[in-house]
């Protein structure tokens, strides 16, 4: 398997850590892209996109990216992406929501289908 | 290909005995719908249908999807082929539409994000689907159903209300007619040799479970980009499976009644040619991604084409596809227009969309997502503002002890759709 899944969400964890290389931080959703970022210029690839769902940052607290299993040379349109996702990230103000467990599962399942998407396509 | 629309006007929906329209108002038995949606949808305990009308005191949310109600008159196919009707190459013959009417979906699938029609006061000046005759379709769910099964029993549920209502129009004659015809390639380039050779390049949402569009029935995630005549749109060729971000997703109203196409259309043999329409995808793994603009870029130089119009759908992932597809097809010596809205910011000033390049020097906004506003208490709801708090654009404060909601716009049905199809204007 070519890819690692980084990721704040533990329903990811639990339904693809079988079968994927999952690894799972309980850190925010902006801690993600830094790590992401992070990998990102250190010569890992980005495979899936970092803003993937219509689901606002600030509004759903989770979030899984897919990027590649091995470090290569540093891959300037994987930095171009995930440096301007950061920036459009801050641009939405922390609403302060305070979710109930429902909706936290309802974003769960959300970013958890998304991924599953991009596992799919990597598959 | 030749279409024929014809267009019945609806002024007025009501509850009736008998379902069938008479003088320009849409009467509905209620217990025929119910049973429609019951007796084909197991995943559904239970419907609930109102009726929500223009200038009506209204609110209705969470709002899944708006549907124009159409039936197939003569020529190939039916209506939603691929989901309804059979699997047959629509868009030719003759179609008629109950102008002026929808339905609309209602369902609590997810805890957040659908959005709000008012049908008066401020909001409704921000939804199109405000100045509609809407029969009201709210599904319950069996227990334990996963919120995709549940999205795609409502999805059907709703498509099905819309073709037994196009189905009262059959043998109506219509206000008003109107035809859209176009050429093959070789007659394009015979017809209209001096005219520019344009194209539609529509993304359509793609991106997973709850974020879909289906072409002809075929999930539009898993395709490669392709093309299609423009009048297949009208037939309900494209639908949408999109829960998410209410303001600048595409209902499936909006692709039937596209404004690109139909604006297209207007300039055809006039001031443009207009070619087709090129249908691609906004997929969240990035090789998808890749592949998808490739091909784009690759179908607009097959087609040597002078200019394309570029729509998007949705916020942040879909950027990334726009930029690719405008820098690709410019690079192909194609010139584009991108049509976007924006996340800007509640004061406007931030970087609107998540990419950019000096390609895309020519966009078209549908506005700016982050605007917030006061929507004012309405005397009823349709549905729930159990959810208003938790939907795109609101927070812990929305929702006020009086009815009232103070949100960002893109909490809105149709507000800043990034087709034209909404009401935001610099005029």
């Amino acid at each position: 398997m070519d890819f690692q899944i980084i990721t704040n969400n533990p329903k990811v964890k639990t339904e693809l850590e079988e079968t994927c290389n999952v690894n799972y931080f309980e850190i925010s959703y902006r801690e993600i892209l830094e790590k992401v970022r992070d990998m990102c210029h250190g010569g890992y690839k980005l495979l899936s996109h970092p803003l993937s769902g219509s689901v606002k940052p600030n509004e759903t607290p989770y979030k899984s990216v897919m990027v590649s299993a091995r470090k290569g040379n540093a891959d300037s349109e994987s930095i171009h992406i995930i440096e301007n996702c950061m920036i459009a990230f801050d641009k939405f103000p922390d609403l302060g929501n305070k979710w109930t467990p429902s909706v936290l599962d309802d974003f769960q399942v959300i970013d958890f289908y998304l991924i599953s998407g991009a596992v799919g396509s990597a598959i | 290909m030749k279409l024929e629309m014809g267009y019945i006007d609806i002024k007025d929906i009501q509850f009736g005995a008998e379902s069938k329209v008479e003088n320009g108002v849409l009467y509905v038995n209620a217990d025929e719908v119910k049973k429609l949606v019951l007796d084909n949808e197991e995943k559904i305990k239970n419907v609930t249908l109102d009726i929500a009308k223009p200038g009506e005191s209204v609110r209705i949310t969470p709002v899944k999807d708006v549907i124009e109600p159409r039936v197939k008159v003569e020529g190939r196919g039916g209506i939603f082929p691929g989901v309804i009707s059979g699997v047959d190459t629509v868009g030719s013959g003759k179609t008629y539409a109950l102008r002026g009417s929808a339905v609309v979906t209602a369902g609590k699938i997810v805890g957040f994000q659908e959005g709000i029609i008012d049908m008066s006061g401020i909001g409704a000046q921000y939804t199109p689907f405000s100045k509609l005759n809407n029969l009201v379709v709210v599904c319950e769910p069996v227990d334990g159903l996963k919120q995709h099964e549940y999205e795609e029993a409502v999805r059907f549920s709703g498509f099905r209300v819309a073709c037994y209502l196009g189905e009262l129009a059959r043998e109506l004659t219509p206000d008003e007619t109107k035809v859209y015809e176009t050429c093959t390639i070789k007659e394009g380039l015979e017809k209209y040799p001096d005219l520019p050779r344009i194209a539609y390049v529509q993304m359509l949402q793609s991106q997973g479970l709850l974020h879909d569009t289906y072409v002809y029935g075929v999930d539009a995630k898993k395709t490669l980009s392709t093309i299609m005549n423009p009048t297949e749109i009208m037939d309900g060729a494209i639908v949408s499976g999109n829960c998410v971000s209410a303001c600048d997703k595409n209902p499936t109203y909006v692709h039937m009644n596209n404004p690109v196409v139909h604006d297209l259309f207007e300039e055809h043999g006039k001031t443009i040619n207009f070619v087709c329409h090129i249908l691609t995808n906004e997929n969240v793994y990035l090789a998808d991604k890749q592949r998808s603009s490739d091909w784009s870029a690759k179908l607009c130089k097959l087609l040597d084409l002078d200019g394309v119009l570029i729509s998007q759908e949705g916020f942040g992932n879909p950027d990334t596809d726009l930029i690719m597809n405008c820098k690709k097809i410019e690079a192909e010596g194609v010139k584009t227009v991108i049509i976007t809205d924006e996340y800007a910011g509640r004061d406007g000033k931030s970087q609107s969309l998540a990419d950019a390049d000096v390609a895309a020097d020519a966009c078209v906004t549908g506005g700016n997502a982050n605007e917030y506003i006061t929507l004012p208490a309405m005397d009823k709801v349709i549905g729930t503002t159990d959810y208003v708090n938790t939907i795109a654009g609101g927070n812990e404060h929305s929702l006020h002890a009086d009815g009232s909601i103070e949100i960002e716009i893109q909490a809105i049905t149709g507000a800043t759709n990034e087709t034209g199809f909404n009401n935001l204007s610099a005029r």
